[in-house]
């Protein structure tokens, strides 16, 4: 039973000095699964996949990672990692390909060539560019080629699509797909509700370094949060908009202005408001952080953070 | 470890090429210099005695400027380490945290590399630059002797180079160790570059004031010999300054085990 476990997590704890980033993280990623790892800024995401490759040590906590000690078997398990960090960083003074042979050389030499041409294509990447001549997303590119090149086994990847305009972001859920087809696992850090809810199987969410929730990505409608802006021709009462389940008024400004938030599904407060003589309406999606601390206010979950210092507390 | 060894002597190659010519080019002046300096023979040693005490006591041999030890020493060993130390520590110090400190690090410590290999791959990739250059230097010495001569065999000749490019180690790996320690690469290279040229002023010093020399003894230029080599390597102090390169490089492998890579810009001097 634990084969069909690409990635165990059993009571991470990670400090940096004063600083909890992990608070005890409990995590399993089935093989071949695609599992989005959600969570806003600072959550511990980064520190979480990082922990996994043995690039920081934890101060306590078990982790298995496609059967093996990250610690102990390092190289073994970087060999059938393939890994994309959060903040890409490459040297500038080598092309693309350049680059990609210097990993391939580290990798043993066993990427397929014609594989990372045909990835290159996809991802519409030159691959004599000087790395220094490369945008931000070119450079993303670059980073998802070297993690996907060597067919891995396990592909960890920090926000693989930050930086990219949507139609890359398309690319890169179907390669995604495609590795996943092809029998690898996928484990994928984000804090885009939608990046998440359009390719994961499975989700997971950490707050303040400890996993909150996981759940089916259908689920996350349930998180979704998006703030109106509303204008209207006339003076209006807005009270049977208010009264609609899962709105609430954020902001009245005079009686022909108003703001309101709605929490999940937006098809109740769309048939209300056809009822409105709306002049103007902007349509804002909040941020996850925001959207966390809605969830938490209004009692749905309790917040880890709180939980932690009541914990402190006994 | 093999691939880091390539990949990072690819990486220095124009400070290797950059290093060498200028090397070359500095020993074909002083070499070709050679003969005039013979040509002068007492009138030289007698416009040195006419030197602030000062300034003499900075080149051991200088009254034996006219022979081909005394040549060498005063124009070319007395100073090339801390010279070419400004490479090798500069180098040393950014090996692994100048990396860290860029954020590629972390990409590349991902890869199916372990982290001695990774180490041990780049320190031998300094140490063989190193060796290029001093081949070099050595090679522009040697090449030319017979013509200006300069009565000395190339296996001669090669024999300072030897002590040179274990100083030249020794403080490469004393500011890998430092970046190990301190919160930037450009911390320890400056302190190494401190300690160097700390070192080169106190055995001035200590020519002049004996009271200075059993403080030299704990030092490592104490133990370099410069271009006396020539007439004979002292076997026991090379072998010293190499064994203290690799007990600092070993040391700094040790912490390189044990850190927490980060994924970019310097730590901090908080105690965390």
């Amino acid at each position: 039973m634990k084969d069909a476990l690409a990635i165990e997590i059993k009571g991470l704890i990670k400090a940096y000095g004063p600083v909890q980033a992990l608070r005890g993280v409990n995590l399993e990623v089935r093989r071949g699964e695609i599992l989005g790892f959600l969570g806003p800024n600072g959550a511990g995401k980064t520190t979480t996949i990082r922990c996994l490759l043995d690039l920081i040590r934890p101060q306590s906590g078990q982790m298995r990672v496609l059967g093996l000690d990250p610690r102990k078997d390092s190289v073994a398990l970087r060999s059938r990692v393939g890994y994309l960090p959060g903040e890409l960083k490459l040297e500038g003074n080598l092309t693309v390909k350049e680059t990609l042979r210097y990993f391939d050389n580290l990798r043993g030499r066993r990427s397929d060539w014609r594989y990372v041409r045909r990835l290159a294509e996809q991802l519409e990447l030159d691959l004599e560019k000087p790395v220094k001549n490369l945008s931000k997303g070119n450079k993303q590119k670059v980073g998802l080629i070297q993690a996907l090149m060597s067919r891995p086994e396990l592909l960890l990847l920090d926000e693989p699509t930050s930086g990219l305009d949507p139609l890359m972001q398309q690319v890169v859920y179907r390669l995604l797909r495609e590795a996943r087809a092809g029998g690898a696992t996928v484990f994928f850090s984000s804090h885009v509700i939608s990046e998440v809810e359009a390719i994961a199987e499975r989700v997971a969410i950490i707050r303040s370094g400890v996993i909150v929730e996981e759940a089916e990505p259908g689920a996350l409608i349930n998180m979704s949060l998006r703030r109106f802006r509303l204008r209207f021709r006339e003076p209006v009462d807005i009270d049977p908009l208010t009264a609609v389940e899962g709105v609430t008024l954020v902001e009245r400004k005079g009686d022909r202005e108003a703001t309101l938030q709605v929490e999940g599904e937006v098809d109740g407060f769309i048939k209300a408001l056809g009822a409105f003589p709306v002049s103007d309406l902007q349509s804002d999606h909040l941020s996850l952080e925001e959207v966390f601390l809605a969830y938490y206010k209004n009692g749905q979950k309790n917040d880890p953070r709180e939980e932690q210092e009541d914990a402190g507390r006994v | 470890m093999q691939a880091e060894f390539k990949h990072m002597l690819r990486r220095l190659r124009w400070q290797i090429i950059g290093w060498s010519l200028g090397v070359v080019l500095y020993d074909l002046l002083l070499a070709f210099f050679y003969p005039s300096m013979v040509d002068m023979g007492d009138a030289i040693i007698d416009y040195i005695k006419a030197f602030p005490q000062g300034m003499v006591a900075f080149f051991e041999n200088i009254y034996a400027i006219a022979t081909p030890m005394g040549y060498l020493d005063v124009y070319f060993f007395s100073y090339m380490h801390l010279i070419i130390g400004i490479l090798a520590i500069g180098t040393g110090a950014g090996l692994l945290a100048g990396d860290e400190e860029r954020g590629t690090l972390d990409l590349v410590m991902a890869q199916p590399v372990s982290r001695s290999g990774l180490f041990w791959g780049r320190w031998t990739a300094l140490l063989a630059a190193l060796v290029i250059i001093l081949a070099a230097g050595w090679l522009s010495w040697a090449l030319p002797s017979r013509s200006i001569g300069m009565d000395l065999t190339w296996r001669q000749l090669l024999l300072p180079f030897l002590p040179l490019l274990a100083v030249l180690m020794l403080f490469a790996s004393l500011a890998l160790l430092l970046s190990m320690i301190l919160p930037a690469a450009r911390i320890a290279g400056m302190a190494t570059g401190a300690l160097l040229v700390g070192n080169y002023l106190l055995a001035g010093l200590a020519n002049l004031n004996e009271k200075l020399q059993p403080v030299m003894k704990y030092t490592p230029l104490h133990y370099y010999q410069g271009g006396t080599a020539v007439e004979g390597l002292e076997l026991c102090w090379l072998l010293g300054l190499l064994a203290a390169a690799l007990l600092a490089a070993a040391a700094a492998w040790l912490l390189f085990l044990r850190r927490d890579i980060r994924v970019g810009g310097e730590r901090s001097w908080k105690l965390t």
